[in-house]
C-alpha cells in the first residue's frame, strides 16, 4: 500500500476540530488542577494535622493510581451509585482529580522553597499572611514553580488521549475513527501525533518566555512601573 | 518604650534559649547587646516582635503587650490582624538582609508602605525616595538586591524598616554576613539613626559601634543578662569573669 499523506488535507477539518476537544479537556481540567492543587498545597502546609492528612492521603492515592482507571471509575463505575456523568464532563472530573494530585506537590515544592527568612521580613513589616503570599511567596515560588509545572502540563496534554476510552470525541478517538474507516493508520496517526506536537510546542515555547519573564533581576522593571515610581521623585522637588 | 519581664524561651526539650531576661530600654536609648554566638541575643530580639513566641514572660513596647490581648483574665493571643499591626511599629534589620529579590530595592523601601499603610503608589515612592536618600543609595532605587553589595543591600533593609515609621529599631546582628570592608557604611547609617532619637536595640560584635553610639551596653551569655553598664563600664571596668574573658578573646 502506498503512503499518500495527501489523504489527510480533506480530513484536516474534523482533526483540527477534535484538536479543539483536546485542547478544552486539557487546559479546563489543567486549570481546575491548579487552582484546587494550590489550595490543598496550602492544606498540606498548614498547622491543622486533619487536614494535611488528607490532602496527602488524596495525593498518594490519585497520584499513585492510573488516570486511566479514574475515568473508567467516573464514566463506568459511579453510575452503579447513582452518578451518571456524560463523556466530556466525566473527562473534565476525572482528569481534574488526576492532574490536581500532582500540581498540589509541584506548588507545595515552590511555596516551601521560599526562604523562612523571607517570610519573617515581611511579617517584620507588618504585613499580614494573605498579602505575604500574594506579594513575596508566590512570585518567588513561581520560579521553582514553572518547569516542573509546565511538564506535568505538557504530561497531561498528551495523557488528555486517554479520555478516547471514554468516548469523548478528542484527537486520539477522532484520529482512530477516520483510519478505521479508511485503513489509512500511518497517515492519520502521523497527522495526530503532528498536532499534539504544535500543542506540546506551544507550551514548551510558553514555558522558555515564562522562565525568561520571571528573572525579574535581567528583566528589571517596566518602564511604566519606572514611570510610576519616579513621578513622585518630581513631585518632590 | 521595651519592657522585658521573666522572658525566657524553649526550643524543644533539651535548649534554652532565653533563662529569664528583664529588660527595660527607654525611648531614644541605644542598647547594645553582645555575648557570644548562642548567648540568646537573636532570639530575645526576635521575642520582642514575637517572630520567636516567648515560652514564659512578658513583652511591651510602647505600652501595649506584644502578641497577646491586654486585660484580665487569661491570655489570649492576638489575630494575625492584630499582630501584625503591632510588628508594623517594630522594625527589624536581619543579619542576611532579607530584601525580597522579585522587588527593586526602591519597592522593597515601600512595599510595607503600599500594603500595610495603604498609601498610593506616588505617595510611597515620595517617601521611599526620601529614605534611599538618607541611607545614601539615591543612585540605587531601580537596582534589583542581586546587583547590590551586601552593604548596599543592609542599608536597603535599613530605609525599609525605618519607612514603616516604626518606634523601635531591632537590629539583629547587621553586620555580621559583610565584608569588613562594607561594614563601616552600614555603621554610618545606624549611627544616623540612632542620632535622631531612635530607640534601638543593636546585637553587635561591632565592640567600637557599641562603644560610640550605645547609652547601654548590655553582656548575655547562655540566656541570661550577666551585666549591663554604660560603656565605658563595661569595657573600661568589667566585673563578671564571664564578660572579662569574652572581652580578652573579642578586643584582640
Amino acid at each position: 500500500m502506498d503512503i499518500d499523506f495527501g489523504m489527510v488535507i480533506p480530513y484536516l477539518p474534523i482533526l483540527f476540530k477534535a484538536a479543539g476537544m483536546t485542547i478544552v479537556i486539557t487546559v479546563l481540567s489543567q486549570a481546575i488542577g491548579t487552582v484546587l492543587g494550590f489550595f490543598f498545597a496550602l492544606a498540606r502546609l498548614s498547622d491543622i494535622a486533619v487536614l494535611r492528612g488528607a490532602v496527602w492521603t488524596y495525593v498518594l492515592i490519585f497520584r499513585g493510581t492510573p488516570m486511566l482507571l479514574h475515568l473508567f471509575y467516573v464514566y463506568y463505575a459511579a453510575p452503579a451509585v447513582g452518578i451518571t456523568l456524560e463523556p466530556f464532563t466525566a473527562a473534565i472530573v476525572a482528569m481534574s482529580l488526576s492532574t490536581t494530585a500532582y500540581n498540589c506537590e509541584i506548588l507545595r515544592a515552590g511555596l516551601q522553597a521560599v526562604p523562612r527568612g523571607q517570610i519573617e521580613a515581611a511579617q517584620a513589616v507588618g504585613m499580614t499572611w494573605p498579602r505575604i503570599l500574594r506579594t513575596i511567596v508566590i512570585p518567588q515560588a513561581l520560579r521553582v514553580i514553572i518547569v516542573p509545572y509546565m511538564t506535568n502540563f505538557i504530561s497531561h496534554t498528551k495523557g488528555s488521549s486517554l479520555a478516547s476510552v471514554i468516548t469523548v470525541p478528542e484527537l486520539m478517538l477522532t484520529a482512530q475513527m477516520i483510519y478505521s474507516s479508511t485503513y489509512r493508520a500511518i497517515e492519520i496517526l502521523t497527522a495526530a501525533g503532528a498536532i499534539y506536537l504544535i500543542l506540546t510546542s506551544a507550551l514548551t515555547l510558553a514555558q522558555l518566555w515564562l522562565e525568561k519573564w520571571l528573572r525579574y533581576d535581567e528583566r528589571g522593571l517596566s518602564s511604566r512601573r519606572r514611570r510610576q515610581l519616579l513621578l513622585a521623585a518630581s513631585g518632590n522637588g | 518604650m521595651i519592657e522585658v519581664a521573666g522572658l525566657t524561651k524553649r526550643f524543644g526539650e533539651n535548649i534554652q534559649a532565653l533563662a529569664g531576661i528583664d529588660l527595660t530600654v527607654q525611648p531614644g536609648e541605644v542598647v547594645c547587646l553582645i555575648g557570644p554566638s548562642g548567648s540568646g541575643k537573636s532570639t530575645l530580639l526576635r521575642s520582642i516582635n514575637f517572630l520567636d513566641v516567648p515560652t514564659s514572660g512578658v513583652v511591651r513596647v510602647a505600652g501595649k503587650r506584644v502578641g497577646f490581648r491586654d486585660g484580665v483574665g487569661r491570655e489570649r493571643r492576638l489575630g494575625g490582624r492584630e499582630m501584625a499591626a503591632q510588628r508594623a511599629e517594630i522594625g527589624m534589620v536581619f543579619q542576611l538582609f532579607q530584601l525580597w529579590p522579585h522587588k527593586s530595592a526602591l519597592e522593597n523601601v515601600i512595599l510595607g508602605l503600599v500594603e500595610v499603610r495603604r498609601l498610593s503608589t506616588a505617595e510611597a515612592a515620595r517617601i521611599g525616595h526620601e529614605l534611599m536618600a538618607k541611607v545614601d543609595l539615591a543612585n540605587k532605587m531601580d537596582a534589583f538586591p542581586e546587583h547590590l553589595s551586601g552593604g548596599q543591600r543592609q542599608r536597603v533593609a535599613i530605609a525599609r524598616a525605618l519607612a514603616m515609621n516604626p518606634k523601635v529599631m531591632l537590629f539583629d546582628e547587621p553586620t555580621s554576613a559583610l565584608d569588613p570592608e562594607l561594614v563601616g557604611e552600614v555603621l554610618a547609617v545606624m549611627e544616623k539613626v540612632a542620632s535622631e532619637g531612635m530607640t534601638m536595640v543593636v546585637a553587635t560584635h561591632e565592640m567600637g559601634f557599641a562603644r560610640r553610639v550605645a547609652d547601654r551596653v548590655v553582656f548575655m551569655d547562655q540566656g541570661r543578662i550577666v551585666e549591663q553598664g554604660t560603656p565605658e563600664e563595661i569595657f573600661g571596668k568589667p566585673r563578671h569573669e564571664r564578660l572579662k574573658r569574652f572581652l580578652d578573646r573579642i578586643l584582640v
